[in-house]
């Protein structure tokens, strides 16, 4: 086969990449619990912290959740090229004459699919134990589903950049958090707005505005990013 | 066409794509008032919502509040010279609000024009408005004087 | 002009024609700040409301305003580096991370050091304020991802790269942290943001930023120097110069 030749189209390329890292998470099956997990046990700690009055987990619960889907998203996303890395398979996406915009592109959304997504599902169930008001859930789950998506892209980048160190853990929170900050103040306000009884269509559409900019922009961020870890 | 090159093209198409998605969904969300306030002038010209939680500011005209002696009820219009809202709100008022005070109030309006206010905040210092306060009054101005 | 270009690229040429600038901008640096320092702390007029403690305008604001600049000039170092593999730029990048940082830090405790007699508290999370934690925590993720490479080539690219991410993101954060304040607007606290400011208060003020960037174009050029000795510590100009300064 001629290198210089993709024979592929860009759907194939993005298709097999998907199918890929699907069927290695299925392979592994305890990694993909571990997030929601988390999420579990973190959200369950905040009423021993600041009290169970319901009223006032109330109040809190939309910035809890946020906050902690936010967190489980980010720690996880650590692991995202870690084993491509050690096992070689990133240096082979880098020779390969297909895009590596393509690539990467469908890894961050195989990651989501197996992170972010879960995430959003059982957000309203963790609303039930924070007393999220009923009114706020729809908003919790289409809020949080569009905007772990972005998560999962701009943590891609961190991922991709400290791929190739040894200390990656705590330095992608580092690098990554300070990136979230859009996403969380407009993930949160639209659940208020919900929880509040107002319309919340706005910040939904602020919300796919930066889904729509991450998914365009990110893939360029962690395809060099990806290229500076190997070259390493 | 050069399938790498091909492949570029797409890529670039996509990116455009989605910065063009990104500006449609901000312009959606600005015209949407994402901030939900209204000046009185709209409030007046039935732009605000009828029944839903809005917030709206202006300054307090003088000489309108009227407190009522057996509740915590009290009443008064907001203005920004341009149009007038009553407004009536049940509660404890900020120290700082007073007549002539810009005051931005959380609330709903009902059927009949009356700005029902769950939450008054007051503006503190006399030289500074709320940016929105400011810019209502200015926009009302302006089409006053044209 | 693509020679000049070209000619930046080389960290020689650049290291000695900076040493030939640097003495009469650090003159006019100190210049710019005396006079700024003096005029501002010592015959500008208190302020009516504020009385002296207003003054801290005169460190807080250009203090502030570099910090932005100065992230501006890493990622455009940045991208700089990263598309005509640039070796200066990327050294430039590198060295506007901590001056940067330190910058901002400065504006920050300057704000709250303000902060505590005009609003009564030491932090607010007012729009402005929360945007330029924001910017330090930027600047502190490029700097712990260099410190974390130990191949410097690489850790240069990676804070390329990672700083025009966030240069893409700055205005959006911005905006949001402004629309987020714009809803939470608390009631009680006093602004003393005037639109206009007295001249007699204005003009050592605009001395000062105008020192402070000054300041920082120095402090870039220092550490820019210093670095570059650094990594070209194996060539023949660089012992050439060293074994002159040792005699």
């Amino acid at each position: 086969m001629d290198n210089q030749q993709p024979t592929v189209s860009i759907a194939a390329v993005f298709g097999a990449t998907l199918r890929r890292d699907l069927t290695i998470a299925y392979r592994r099956r305890g990694d993909f619990v571990n997030p929601l997990i988390f999420f579990l046990m973190v959200c369950s700690l905040f009423p021993m912290g600041v009290g169970p009055d319901p009223k006032q987990l109330a109040q809190l619960a939309p910035g809890i959740l946020w906050v902690v889907a936010l967190l489980a998203c980010l720690l996880s996303s650590d692991n995202l090229f870690r084993s491509d890395y050690d096992d070689g398979s990133l240096e082979q996406m880098l020779l390969s004459p297909v895009s590596l915009y393509i690539q990467v592109l469908a890894k961050a959304m195989s990651y989501w699919l197996l992170t972010g997504f879960p995430l959003a599902l059982i957000a309203p169930l963790l609303g039930l134990l924070l007393h999220l008001p009923a009114t706020g859930m729809l908003a919790l789950v289409v809020s949080m589903g569009l905007g772990t998506v972005s998560l999962s892209l701009i943590g891609a980048i961190g991922a991709a950049l400290t791929v190739g160190l040894r200390k990656g853990g705590l330095l992608i929170s580092l690098i990554v958090l300070p990136l979230y900050i859009p996403v969380l103040i407009f993930g949160v306000s639209a659940v208020q707005r919900a929880v509040d009884g107002l319309s919340y269509a706005g910040p939904l559409a602020v919300l796919g505005a930066f889904l729509a900019l991450a998914l365009t922009l990110a893939p360029l961020a962690i395809a060099a990013s990806v290229r500076i870890s190997v070259d390493n | 066409m050069h399938p790498v090159r091909k492949q570029r093209l797409m890529v670039v198409l996509f990116i455009l794509f989605g910065a063009a998605v990104a500006v449609a969904l901000i312009t959606f969300a600005l015209r949407d008032n994402i901030n939900l306030f209204y000046s009185p002038l709209e409030i007046a010209e039935g732009k605000a919502p009828v029944g839903t939680q809005i917030r709206a500011g202006g300054m307090v005209l003088e000489g309108s509040i009227k407190r009522d002696p057996n509740s915590l009820r009290v009443d008064f219009i907001v203005t920004d010279y341009a149009a007038q809202v009553p407004v009536s709100y049940t509660g404890i008022l900020p120290d700082l609000f007073a007549e002539g005070q810009g005051v931005v109030a959380a609330g709903k309006l009902n059927s009949s024009g009356l700005f029902e206010a769950t939450e008054v905040l007051a503006k503190h210092d006399e030289n500074y408005m709320p940016p929105e306060v400011q810019s209502a009054v200015d926009a009302a101005a302006e089409t006053l004087s044209p | 002009m693509w020679q000049f270009f070209h000619k930046l690229g080389s960290p020689r040429w650049f290291y000695e024609i900076s040493g030939r600038w640097l003495p009469w901008l650090a003159l006019l640096t100190a210049a710019l700040l005396l006079t700024g320092a003096v005029w501002g702390l010592a015959y500008a007029p208190p302020d009516f409301k504020q009385g002296n403690s207003f003054r801290i305008i005169y460190f807080h604001v250009p203090a502030s305003a570099v910090s932005m600049a100065c992230y501006m000039v890493m990622a455009m170092a940045g991208a700089v580096s990263l598309i005509w593999r640039m070796k200066l730029a990327e050294v430039v990048m590198k060295c506007c991370a901590p001056i940067g940082a330190s910058i901002t830090f400065i504006a920050l405790v300057s704000g709250a050091i303000w902060g505590k007699p005009t609003w009564g508290t030491w932090w607010v999370w007012d729009a402005r304020i929360t945007s330029v934690l924001v910017l330090f925590f930027l600047y502190l993720g490029v700097l712990a991802l260099y410190e974390a490479f130990d191949n410097k080539e690489a850790a240069g690219k990676a804070c390329a790269v990672l700083s025009l991410v966030g240069c893409v993101n700055i205005p959006i954060i911005y905006w949001s942290v402004e629309w987020w304040y714009s809803l939470h607007q608390p009631a009680t606290i006093k602004f003393t943001e005037q639109s206009s400011m007295h001249p007699d208060m204005l003009q050592p003020l605009l001395v000062m930023i105008a020192g402070f960037y000054c300041f920082f174009a120095v402090a870039l050029l220092l550490y820019t120097r210093s670095e570059i000795l650094f990594r070209e510590r194996n060539t023949k100009w660089v012992r050439a110069l060293v074994e002159k300064s040792v005699g």
